[in-house]
């Protein structure tokens, strides 16, 4: 019971930052301010729902896929920001400035 | 390539073992320990092994600075994600972004590309580029504290590799 609320809550929250991230990516100005909206909210998110449904997992080993899943994307979002950031600074995209 | 490479190296057992484990553990999830599946897992592990012996050099992990980053690192990605959804969802998008250079003290390798990927996920900092040795950051918000951590995050990979910071040579 209290399992299965704790799961429900870090479900919640992850989804909250998913919002966060998808809000970031439509109202920030620019290419590098988004990325950050995207990298670190998204990973945020994925963390959090990944950890509410490792509670909930049937056995040991689909809780530690669950983690595997969160490193692998840890990965992947971290290093496709830096590419997509260093091809848009290289075409001489300008970052925004108030 | 800055390091010298015996002709005669001794066989990197450590790595080995460690690897194989690891690789084992990671098959071990993927099946969910059907045992029959170890008919195809084992091979499997073993060309994992062989391929990441000749893509990735044994090298030496300090696992007490390991067990030092990994908290750091959450509570920090924690604040990061935080931060970020904050300014997302502030009517007034409170943003002073900015382009800055830092010199780099790690030298070309492994460690760097796990710093510049960590610092992505720190709050309010991404790396652009590295030209020579400095690194081009973008910084959501230039009134904040970013070089103290980077600098912090620069001093915890050069631990977890045992990799020595060079001084920061003349630039900028």
């Amino acid at each position: 019971m209290l399992i299965e609320l704790v799961s429900g809550l870090l479900i919640l929250c992850g989804a909250v930052f998913f919002a966060a991230g998808t809000v970031g990516l439509l109202r920030f100005p620019d290419v590098y301010t988004r990325l950050h909206a995207l990298t670190k909210a998204d990973n945020l998110g994925l963390g959090m729902i990944v950890l509410g449904l490792m509670l909930q997992a049937e056995s040991l080993a689909a809780a530690s896929k669950l983690l595997l899943i969160w490193i692998l994307v840890l990965l992947a979002g971290a290093s496709v920001a830096q590419l997509i950031a260093r091809s848009a600074f290289q075409k001489g995209i300008p970052p925004w400035k108030r | 390539m800055r390091h010298t490479t015996d002709t005669r190296r001794p066989v990197p057992w450590r790595s080995i073992l460690f690897r194989g484990l690891l690789f084992s553990l990671i098959w071990w999830s993927l099946s969910n320990g059907v045992a029959a599946s170890w008919w195809v897992g084992v091979p499997a592990v073993l060309l994992a092994l062989i391929s990441s012996l000749y893509l990735l050099p044994p090298m030496t992990m300090v696992w007490s600075a390991w067990l030092k980053f990994i908290p750091f690192f959450i509570s920090r990605s924690l604040h990061g994600g935080i931060d970020v959804a904050r300014r997302a969802f502030h009517p007034a998008l409170p943003l002073a972004p900015d382009i800055i250079n830092i010199p780099l003290r790690l030298r070309a390798g492994l460690a760097r590309v796990f710093m510049i990927n960590t610092i992505n996920l720190l709050p309010g900092t991404l790396s652009v580029s590295i030209d020579q040795n400095q690194l081009r950051i973008h910084v959501l918000d230039r009134h904040q504290d970013f070089m103290s951590e980077i600098l912090q995050v620069e001093e915890y990979v050069s631990r977890l590799f045992g990799i020595p910071l060079q001084t920061a040579d003349q630039g900028e």
